[in-house]
């Protein structure tokens, strides 16, 4: 019991937030900013800070009477100026065709009035927008009800990577950043519930993400259930790698020196086309991120509080060493090379696309890699190593030879590339070598590699030095 | 009344009744016990205002129960209309404006439905505690534009409980007798409201929403 208790004060609750991060460190004119959409946007972009564009906004009832409905693209998002937690927010997708009777009805040399669909398919039709603008103009959205400006918004794209796991609506990643310093990610999901929102409190999903890697662990869907899958699918969620992490942490970072706050959640999202797009700043970020991460933000704060970090890039360094999980993308940056252990699944491509997947010995110890003549016929090389094996010599027998004569011996052999003397344990041999492409860790190799008889051996290749340069090995991986 | 403080007994001879006085010295105590929902268990309530004027309306009612009945069918019809009128598309102000008319004519049939059924002590609630009653429903509709239904439903409940503790705290015989007799114990109030103001530990709550975090620190 007392454990809990002392876990508990790790934990970043409503109070803490309120009085320890909140009031001293974003100030009025600060947090003003940042409930304000409009202007917020405007200062972001004027910081050089990608964000959606802004089509239209509505400030007065005569302005919305006034409005031209057709300059409105095909889909948009509808949002309130001062709106807050997702509430207010309507998203279109398309345009919806007007049938003949509806053309029909409009009077002569008018255009009709267009109409939208919805994330669950209903229809929005200028009505329904009307209404919904009058309510957001009203203040129904607004903090304390205040009267409230209503903006349309450029939708973005979805991310292909994004696609299975997101219901209608476009993904973001939340970043808390304090004292220039990101402190806790995660990956917002909406769902059919949440009716294509990402915000946890309309019953999104949230997603934890690795600072250091941008590789997502847990999953919270809602306010506090902990889920592996994508509701209703075998969608698994974590392990997901979120491109562009080092930019989207530093737009967040960036981002806090433009709003003057020193604690905030940052928003931001990937379009397919424009990448990395910042969506908001919130001056009041919701604490379920330390479920979707299973750790507490408050031990996290307090051990960063103080530190004087110069700039963004720094401050996105210091979080990611401090508040990542693995330091292994550290390396390879550094480094610029990929850190791979002793066996790696690797992918091959032969002769006429034929691909194969399999485990590889990586053998520093090796000049070439070299492929079992099994593996090599799968890989389209039957020819190849048909003819070889009808050639009965031995090193011995050729070793006297001159570079032309052995080569006349074997050039008849089709799709042969050269060959080449190996030296190993078992003595030295003659090798014919064929022309591959071998893929590991995404890395694309186009490549010499000799052929042998690999049959007794565990692994039917090995992954010689010649192929390793763009490589470090970790023995322990 | 057995004991009473000199302060007590100058306020009642100026003529202010004893009722009265116990009343608004019941305020802090009640108004405290809400920060203290809010900042120490997490119950939110609409606000302070809410709850704490629901309370004193439980207070004038003769029969608690009823009371509460008023409350809850003020709460469903409110919900009802929500929905009713939904399709009406109109603003804010006007929509709560009807809202509380159907409602105010929705108590008038329970008044009278209780008066049928024999159970006079419902007809004889005064009009005061049912107008305050009435007029929360605003905060209910608000809750539901803002925060959705079940949300809005979740703080009437909450509404309701603090609303209960408050009635009886403040109907407790033997902390009447107490302020009575010693007045300032009331001041208690402030230094217990510096400190929930600057409580800044996790709400009872709260362990249980971040109960998975907390099964994973170690």
């Amino acid at each position: 019991m007392l454990e809990i208790f002392k876990n508990g004060s790790k934990l970043l609750g409503m109070n803490a937030r309120n009085l320890d991060y909140i009031r001293p460190y974003n100030r009025k004119k600060a947090k003003k900013l940042a409930d304000d959409k409009i202007l917020s946007k405007r200062m972001l972009k004027k910081g050089g800070i990608p964000v959606p564009k802004l089509l239209a906004k509505i400030r007065t009832a005569e302005e919305l009477e006034n409005f031209d409905w057709s300059s409105l693209p095909s889909t948009f998002a509808l949002k309130p100026n001062r709106g807050y937690g997702g509430g207010g927010i309507m998203v279109v997708y398309g345009r919806k065709k007007l049938s003949r009777k509806e053309i029909a009805n409009t009077e002569d040399g008018e255009t009709p009035l267009p109409v939208w669909v919805k994330s669950d398919g209903g229809k929005v039709t200028v009505e329904d927008l009307k209404s919904h603008i009058l309510n957001i103009l009203d203040g129904a959205f607004s903090l304390a009800n205040m009267p409230d400006i209503a903006f349309f918004e450029e939708r973005l794209t979805l991310l292909k990577l994004f696609k299975p796991y997101a219901y209608k609506g476009i993904p973001d990643i939340r970043v808390i950043v304090f004292n220039r310093i990101p402190v806790m990610a995660m990956l917002r999901l909406p769902t059919k519930e949440s009716g294509g929102k990402a915000n946890l409190q309309q019953g999104g999903i949230g997603v934890g993400i690795d600072l250091a890697t941008g590789v997502t662990t847990t999953a919270v869907l809602g306010k506090g259930k902990i889920i592996d899958y994508v509701p209703g699918t075998r969608m698994l969620l974590s392990g997901i790698r979120i491109p562009y992490w080092k930019e989207m942490l530093l737009l967040a970072v960036k981002a806090q020196e433009i709003s003057g706050m020193g604690f905030l959640g940052a928003d931001v999202a990937i379009d397919r086309v424009r990448g990395p797009v910042f969506l908001e700043i919130n001056a009041r970020p919701g604490l379920s991120i330390q479920v979707a991460n299973l750790s507490g933000l408050k031990e996290r704060l307090e051990r960063i509080k103080g530190l004087k970090i110069k700039t963004a890039v720094r401050g996105v360094r210091v979080g990611r060493d401090l508040f990542g999980g693995e330091i292994e993308e550290e390396l390879e940056e550094i480094s610029g090379r990929k850190v791979i252990g002793t066996i790696e699944k690797i992918r091959l491509i032969g002769k006429n696309g034929k691909s194969v997947e399999l485990e590889a010995k990586i053998d520093t110890g090796a000049g070439f890699t070299s492929i079992d003549t099994d593996l090599a016929e799968k890989l389209g090389f039957e020819d190849t190593v048909r003819e070889y094996q009808k050639i009965e010599t031995t090193y011995k027998d050729i070793k006297h030879l001159s570079k032309t004569e052995r080569w006349n011996i074997y050039k008849h052999i089709p799709n042969l590339e050269s060959t080449v003397v190996v030296n190993s344990a078992s003595g030295s041999t003659y090798r014919p070598t064929i022309k591959i492409t071998v893929i590991m860790d995404n890395v694309i190799i186009p490549t010499k590699v000799t052929l042998i008889n690999r049959a007794h051996l565990k692994y039917p290749i090995i992954i010689g030095k010649r192929n390793l340069k763009k490589f470090l090995i970790d023995v322990s991986k | 009344m057995e004991n009473i403080s000199p302060i007590i007994g100058y306020f009642i001879h100026q003529g202010v009744p004893l009722e009265t006085v116990v009343l608004l010295f019941m305020l802090p105590i009640v108004v405290t016990l809400i920060a203290f929902f809010r900042q120490v268990i997490g119950i939110k309530a609409f606000g302070i205002y809410t709850p704490a004027i629901v309370t004193f309306a439980f207070l004038a009612v003769p029969q608690l129960r009823y009371g509460v009945l008023i409350f809850i069918v003020v709460i469903l019809v409110g919900m009802l209309l929500r929905f009713a009128l939904k399709g009406l598309r109109i603003l804010y102000l006007p929509r709560v404006a009807i809202t509380l008319s159907i409602i105010a004519f929705s108590i008038l049939i329970l008044l009278s439905a209780g008066g049928a059924m024999h159970r006079t002590g419902l007809a004889a609630v005064s009009i005061f505690p049912i107008l305050i009653m009435i007029t929360i429903v605003e905060k209910f509709v608000a809750a539901q534009i803002e925060k959705g239904n079940k949300a809005a439903v979740i703080l009437a409940v909450e509404t309701l409980i603090i609303s209960l503790f408050g009635y009886y705290l403040a109907s407790w015989p033997l902390l009447i007798k107490g302020i009575v007799a010693v007045p300032w114990l009331i001041l208690i109030t402030i230094p217990i409201n510096i400190f929930l103001g600057k409580w800044d530990g996790l709400r009872l709550n709260e362990y249980i929403r971040f109960r998975e975090v907390l099964k994973n620190l170690k």
